[in-house]
């Protein structure tokens, strides 16, 4: 079905029928992924498709905003990395692990904001082919998760040893080109770890969840189990939580709870034994800080270039409430989770238990909901920081001769651009490094302008169905039936006003009542304060510190495998993902009260 | 082991060799080696209502298994074996090389002089009946020389220790103690393998007992029991004996002995051979009379039997039986018909038996793919 669909169906559908919801597409329909700048046709080779700008055909299916990934959008060098990750990872993913119902994911961009969607397979004989060699390629990978994981962690770990050491600024011109090249050829091949893994790992995951439910267990429950692993990232909130605890011994604790980011590093450098502290924090970042607030936005800094972050995090742990202890606080979720997998094994006895065991061990071995966070600090967060770095070296060079004015100019190229200039001094298009640096103040401001249109976005696009096939995509970005059935039910501020309880999925128990802070994107992380009720699109990794001082937590997207669900159990908070309208229907101040078991937001009290 | 000794009074073909048992091994450590092993298990084992305590790590972080492992496995293999000990291992390694030069299995592998032995751990429990453990630990092939027996024997002993094995014991046995079981280990000839693999007396997918499967490639076995390949693939019918169906695998790689490297190594297979069954209708039904019958033997459990045939050995004396244990994981997809319940060449299998294969609940139930 080609053609524009929302005609078709208002022509064919039975009277009794509801009509499927079509938000259009038409309004973000372009030819051009920028202005000026068409994507050169055929120019990579994709399983699907690359990256592109709505189009009228588009109306057909659903597109998913992925404010989860990428708040603020993407600058054109960022379109590059997007390509490698969600949409060539996924699709080559996919394809290779042979996963029966899709073919992985295909992005849209409304303006510089992206869209997801999914390619169902849709002949039985694909889905057969595809089953059939499903197991064969998951099987022995499950068997030895451990082996597995740590031959891909340690490839990803060599690239960065090579890459992150490269003494960018002795290299020649030439040197650094190729410094920009193999960074990305590098991008590309951690991504399609990325998906591969993640592929065969969420299979493991909804097997389990699929076994659980089977045996009269609930399904949501088994993230629970499968929490509480020690990672990456949870290494990171510990030594932020030890700075937190050396910054109140060396009495530095002033400019962290109070200075601005910017300036912090001053006021504690003027401290009698601020330099001792910083010192320790530098030997932080030096581990901890290859890391970017956002996925495969190459024009964000990483922590050791704009250490705001961590900075932040800290001064959140220094206002919580003294007597709060972080590892009391992990040691009781890690209690609390055992519990609840001995109560399960109580519920259930016979081959079930037997089975049950089974599928807790080969979980706990090859598990999900511990790769889900892990894996950042290897892919999401990093794998575009080498291509970030020498991108800046290239263009400190090409400044220093007059091309473009700074080195962050660079940003504004597309990748096809920037290949065609260093190797043969001329795009397809014919453009030379004097039009291009030209387009470069417009592409800016174009970015800038729909950085703040962002939050407006309709969450979905395209036709809203009754039901997503892809499994994958419900755990993962919460596309419930009841997710879908709101958003039929209107977009936006009408749905919004429609909501008189808000209803989501049930992800971390507790019921707590407090002030909501709508946050829409991780830039806007400080300004949420102990005590607050967090409200927002999603979280990722980057959020995590942030737990440490709210109340409860509320997702418009999300489902049982989602950041915020996992780690709102680890600290012990209420969380209700997939809630659809959370950020329209609630306003930062409202008194809201969150009920994690039944997974429903009330507004008590408007703030305004 | 023990299985393999009945086997050979039996009249099987087995592989010469001689056994170094559980006893033996676990007496030789020295004290303050075995108080350092229980050392660094009590410094990484959360102690008992601390709470939070910093530094703590969580026994089941993966990193910390790991390192846990790396550091044991070093401690085994860095002590010497008693001079007691390897004055007996190096007296039944002497007698074998002997009575090889009076027969064996054929041409020495490699090509060389030397005597090539496959070195194989295996734990006390581990060929009984739960089939509990199968796979946990190593088995090195190609190994030649007292020396380097001895080498691998400790290998053998430290893979109790391996990550895999030791998150393995923590998921049966809780949060109880982390020590490996005793391991014996066995010294077998390496049968130079023209083809091998396994042979399983019912349909390891289906569970189907009518049904004899035989699956196996060129060379060593171990790229068959390892699930490295798409093997050649027969079933047989059990009744009649006779070949119901046969499917010629891709067989890309195969296991060879490298003189290079001085091991049996996976390499990518010539093309002219992948293309080619690797064995003949004969040999395939002469398999399933062998495995109908070592069924039989035990007390009519299906079994899962590994073979090799030795080249440039006459047909059937070159057929030899390597291993055989229950086969207890009828319920496997059929990408693990060639791995399932395969013992101690494979790497760390899940335990088996009861029943949940995730690929079979994400196929049917996940991702409700029909017919499955």
């Amino acid at each position: 079905m080609r053609s524009h669909f929302k005609a078709e169906v208002s022509k064919s559908v039975p009277v009794e029928q509801e009509a499927p919801r079509v938000v259009p597409v038409d309004d973000f329909v372009r030819d051009e992924l920028y202005p000026g700048y068409k994507q050169p046709f055929g120019s990579q080779p994709f399983v699907a498709g690359p990256v592109r700008p709505f189009s009228k055909a588009d109306n057909a299916r659903y597109w998913l905003r992925d404010s989860l990934h990428f708040s603020e959008g993407m600058v054109p060098a960022s379109i590059a990395t997007l390509d490698d990750a969600q949409t060539w990872g996924a699709q080559l993913g996919a394809e290779i692990v042979g996963v029966p119902p899709t073919r992985g994911s295909v992005n849209r961009l409304a303006g510089t904001h992206v869209y997801i969607g999914t390619i169902d397979v849709d002949t039985e004989w694909q889905v057969q082919a595809r089953a059939a060699r499903f197991g064969q390629y998951v099987t022995p990978i499950l068997r030895d998760f451990d082996s597995y994981w740590a031959a891909r962690a340690g490839e990803l770990q060599a690239a960065y040893d090579h890459l992150d050491n490269l003494d960018l600024a002795a290299l020649d011109p030439g040197q650094v080109w190729t410094a920009v090249k193999d960074a990305y050829a590098f991008h590309r091949r951690a991504w399609f770890i990325h998906f591969e893994v993640m592929y065969v790992l969420t299979a493991n995951y909804l097997a389990f969840y699929a076994l659980a439910e089977e045996i009269g267990l609930a399904g949501s429950a088994v993230s629970g189990f499968l929490s509480g692993q020690q990672t990456f990232y949870s290494r990171t909130d510990e030594e932020l939580w030890r700075l937190a605890g050396r910054a109140r011994e060396l009495e530095v604790t002033g400019p962290l709870l109070h200075a601005d980011p910017a300036g912090m590093r001053a006021e504690l450098s003027a401290l009698p034994r601020g330099s001792t502290w910083l010192a320790e924090f530098d030997a932080f970042l030096r581990t901890y800080g290859q890391r970017t607030e956002e996925t495969c936005r190459i024009d964000t800094p990483s922590w050791i270039e704009d250490p705001s972050a961590p900075l932040y995090a800290i001064g959140a742990f220094l206002a919580k409430p003294s007597g709060f202890d972080f590892f009391a606080a992990r040691q009781q979720a890690i209690a609390e989770r055992d519990d609840q997998i001995e109560a399960a094994r109580r519920a259930v006895n016979g081959s079930d238990l037997a089975r049950f065991n089974e599928a807790l061990a080969g979980n706990q071995a090859a598990n999900f909901a511990w790769w889900n966070e892990e894996h950042n600090y290897l892919i999401d967060r990093r794998a575009a920081i080498p291509i970030r770095r020498a991108t800046l070296e290239l263009g400190a060079r090409l400044a220093a001769d007059g091309r473009i004015e700074r080195p962050e100019d660079m940003f504004f190229l597309f990748k096809p651009e920037l290949y065609a200039l260093m190797e043969e001094g001329v795009t397809t298009a014919g453009a030379k490094w004097p039009d291009l640096a030209a387009m470069i103040p417009d592409r800016r401001a174009y970015f800038e302008d729909w950085k703040h249109r962002g939050p407006e976005l309709p969450t979905m696009l395209g036709t809203i169905p009754d039901t997503v096939p892809d499994p994958i995509m419900i755990e993962v970005f919460g596309l419930s039936g009841r997710f879908l059935e709101t958003l039929r039910g209107g977009s936006g501020a009408d749905a919004a006003a429609q909501v008189a309880e808000i209803r989501g999925f049930p992800a971390a128990k507790g019921v707590v009542e407090g002030v909501a802070r709508v946050i829409t994107t991780v830039a806007d992380l400080h300004l949420v304060q102990p005590g607050d009720v967090l409200v927002c699109g999603g979280t990722t990794t980057e959020w995590t510190p942030v737990f440490g001082i709210i109340t409860a937590c509320v997702c418009d997207t999300g489902g049982s495998l989602t950041h915020a669900a996992i780690v709102s159990r680890e600290y012990g908070i209420p969380c209700v993902v997939g809630t659809a309208v959370a950020t329209q229907a609630i306003k930062t101040g409202d008194r809201v009260r969150v009920d994690g078991r039944a997974g429903t937001v009330q507004v008590l009290a408007s703030g305004q | 082991m023990a299985r393999l000794g009945e086997l050979a009074s039996l009249g099987w073909r087995v592989p010469d060799g001689y056994a170094i048992t559980a006893g033996a091994l676990s007496d030789w450590l020295p004290a303050r080696a075995r108080a350092e092993l229980e050392r660094l298990f009590t410094a990484a084992l959360p102690s008992p209502g601390s709470g939070g305590v910093a530094g703590a790590p969580a026994v089941s972080a993966v990193s910390a298994v790991s390192a846990l492992s790396a550091r044991a496995r070093e401690l085994i293999e860095s002590q010497p074996l008693p001079s007691a000990l390897a004055d007996a291992v190096g007296a039944a390694h002497e007698r074998l090389e002997l009575r090889r030069l009076g027969g064996g299995t054929g041409r020495g592998v490699g090509g060389g002089a030397a005597l090539r032995v496959a070195v194989r751990s295996s734990a006390v429990s581990e060929d009984g009946a739960t089939a509990s453990f199968a796979g946990q630990y190593e088995t090195y092939l190609g190994v030649s020389g007292i020396a380097d027996v001895l080498a691998h024997v400790k290998k053998c002993w430290a893979s109790g220790y391996s990550a895999h094995a030791l998150e393995y014991r923590r998921r049966l046995g809780g949060a109880g103690p982390q020590r490996a079981h005793d391991l014996a280990v066995g010294v077998l000839e390496l049968v130079d393998a023209r083809s091998a693999g396994v042979a399983f007396t019912l349909d390891p997918v289906t569970g189907d007992r009518n049904t004899l499967v035989v699956e196996a490639n060129w060379g060593f076995g171990e790229s068959v029991v390892a699930g490295h390949v798409s093997p050649d693939h027969w079933t047989v019918d059990r009744d009649s004996g006779e070949i119901v169906s046969r499917r010629v695998g891709s067989k890309q790689a195969w296991s060879v002995f490298s003189p290079a490297a001085d091991r049996v190594v996976l390499e990518s297979a010539p093309a002219d051979r992948a293309g080619q069954p690797c064995l003949t209708d004969d040999e395939v039904r002469y398999l399933c009379r062998q495995a109908t019958r070592i069924e039989e033997a035990a007390g009519g459990v299906p079994q899962d039997v590994e073979w090799a045939i030795a080249r440039d050995v006459p047909f059937p004396d070159g057929v030899f039986i390597l291993q055989h244990r229950p086969e207890t994981t009828w319920s496997a997809s059929p990408a693990d018909a060639g791995r399932a319940g395969a013992g101690p060449a494979t790497t760390a299998a899940p335990p088996a038996a009861a029943g949940f294969d995730p690929v079979r609940y994400a196929l049917r139930n996940v991702f409700r793919v029909p017919g499955t």
